[in-house]
């Protein structure tokens, strides 16, 4: 008789106990009553805009493909405002000047962020864009958040 | 400052748009009642059992334990 028998034994339990643990699939609560160990939630992640860049273009991301600053009078001016946390409603706004504060659109997109996502304002001049110096200036819920700067150039 | 004499340029044929991946704020709430479960609400909502899980994002500052709602707790229900 090997003096490690009971040894053995609590490490093949113990492998046993893993491997089940491994193959436990999640499935979705099915009543309020439910017996499940308390997990501790993790914190929601505050709202917050994490980037604001612009650019010619957007993919279905709605993040700006290759962005720049510098425009012709033709071009479609895309702003995208990458935001991350969770609320029920979040306003972003997007306010578009031209040199000293013309203001040249202002658009506003209402949303229930649930985690990261990103929100795209875009402007088009059929008529072509006077060359100057503009700016997009995003704000959340009001209070500003950002801005960028960028110029169109002939 | 800017100059008052300055002419000003015409933007009148501006035109805009926006998008965004984050799904439309609207007001839809709903309230738990006795035998809820969120896979349940989800059903109602989504009519997809499996989307639970949004709802449980969205509402995670009042659901510590996504198997235990409680009836009277009001939720948020995001746009599907």
């Amino acid at each position: 008789m090997h003096a490690h028998g009971p040894r053995v034994f609590a490490l093949s339990f113990a492998l046993t106990a893993i491997a089940l643990a491994g193959c436990k699939k999640e499935t979705p609560p099915q009543n309020e009553t439910a017996a499940a160990a308390p997990a501790p939630a993790p914190a929601p992640t505050p709202f917050s805009v994490t980037g604001i860049e612009v650019g010619k273009q957007v993919g279905a991301d709605k993040r700006v493909t290759n962005p720049t600053t510098t425009f012709g009078p033709k071009d479609t001016i895309h702003a995208s405002v990458a935001t991350d946390g969770a609320a029920p409603k979040k306003v972003i706004a997007a306010k578009w000047t031209y040199q000293q504060g013309q203001v040249v659109k202002e658009a506003a997109e209402t949303i229930a962020p649930t985690g990261p996502a990103a929100t795209e304002f875009h402007i088009s001049k059929p008529s072509g864009w006077p060359a100057g110096k503009y700016k997009v200036e995003i704000s959340v819920d009001g209070s500003p958040a950002g801005s960028k700067d960028f110029e169109v150039k002939k | 400052m800017p100059d008052p004499n300055t002419p000003k340029a015409d933007f009148s044929d501006v035109e805009s748009g926006s998008s965004s991946t984050a799904p439309p704020a609207n007001d839809r709430t709903y309230t738990v009642v006795k035998g809820d479960s969120l896979s349940k609400i989800a059903k109602q909502f989504y009519g997809d059992a499996q989307q639970w899980r949004k709802i449980y994002e969205a509402n995670k500052d009042q659901i510590k334990n996504p198997d235990l709602i409680h009836p009277g707790q009001t939720f948020r229900i995001p746009g599907a």
